[in-house]
């Protein structure tokens, strides 16, 4: 059977120029995924207007390389070490103070000890407002901050936040534990403080 | 296992991160022990509080328009 010597012609009815093309699939696959990058920004940033210009920035670094992506893989985590990536190059300085936590010094607060007969269901967690929770998660030191962050607002799995975080797995889980632990002693605390719960304070 | 091997994958078991074999010797420690039961209990709802708290906010519209007008001119 002969070859047609020449590649097929594209039905004239639907013209399908490149650009639109990968507008599409950057707006199936990449922007989808503003909102993730925004609460993470928000979060690495402490402000809405550094979050804003570096979702903008991911966002455009994102489209400039969205050629070199494997498409139908994994895009939020592909955005999310471009976010990353350029808030420590660009961002770190200007908005946050470099850290000098030990976080290995960082002892644990056993929450369930201290409420285990008071409020073992942990009901005093349910009167903490959504301000407060954020704020609280806000002071923790930024490589536990990133983790939880990852983890308990955007639901990814340990082996994905390795990966954008450039870690081990074993430092994913020993940071998560401490984040978790170390923010909830702070809501512990300022339930104690608010009187929802007796309590003692750290 | 023993209590402290329990606790120490804690948040593991809770993220659905170990394997069914670790995943089956910590369910049968949580039957036989009710205190690691209930801190089990108490950071499984410690979880599902922050992951209800922090999860509601959304991008802005107007960071929306601002990427779309970047990238595409609109």
């Amino acid at each position: 059977m002969a070859e047609s010597p020449s590649p097929p012609v594209p039905p004239p009815s639907s013209p399908v120029p490149p650009v639109d093309e990968k507008r599409a699939s950057f707006e199936n696959e990449a922007l989808v995924h503003l909102d993730v990058l925004y609460r993470v920004a928000l979060r690495l940033t402490g402000n809405p207007s550094d979050a804003d210009d570096l979702v903008q920035e991911t966002m455009l670094k994102a489209y400039r390389a969205w050629d070199q992506y494997e498409k139908g893989t994994n895009a939020k985590a592909w955005l999310l070490t471009i976010l990353r990536h350029a808030f420590i190059n660009e961002y770190r300085r200007k908005v946050r103070h470099p850290e000098t936590v030990d976080l290995d010094a960082i002892e644990p607060f056993a929450v369930f000890a201290e409420v285990q007969d008071e409020d073992p269901q942990g009901a005093f967690f349910d009167r903490i407002v959504d301000d407060e929770v954020l704020r609280a998660i806000d002071q923790l030191p930024e490589a536990f901050r990133e983790t939880l962050v990852l983890s308990d607002v955007e639901g990814m799995s340990y082996q994905e936040i390795a990966q954008i975080l450039e870690v081990p797995i074993g430092t994913v889980k020993s940071r998560l534990f401490r984040a978790r632990q170390m923010l909830q002693g702070k809501l512990y605390n300022y339930a104690v403080e608010m009187g929802y719960i007796k309590g003692t304070p750290e | 296992m023993n209590c402290r091997e329990c606790v120490e994958h804690l948040y593991e078991f809770l993220d659905r991160e170990l394997t069914p074999e670790v995943e089956r010797e910590i369910r049968e420690h949580l039957e036989e022990c009710p205190p690691c039961g209930e801190q089990f209990d108490f950071e499984e709802l410690y979880l599902k509080f922050l992951r209800a708290r922090c999860r509601t906010q959304g991008a802005p519209a107007e960071l929306k328009r601002r990427v779309l007008r970047e990238l595409f001119g609109e």
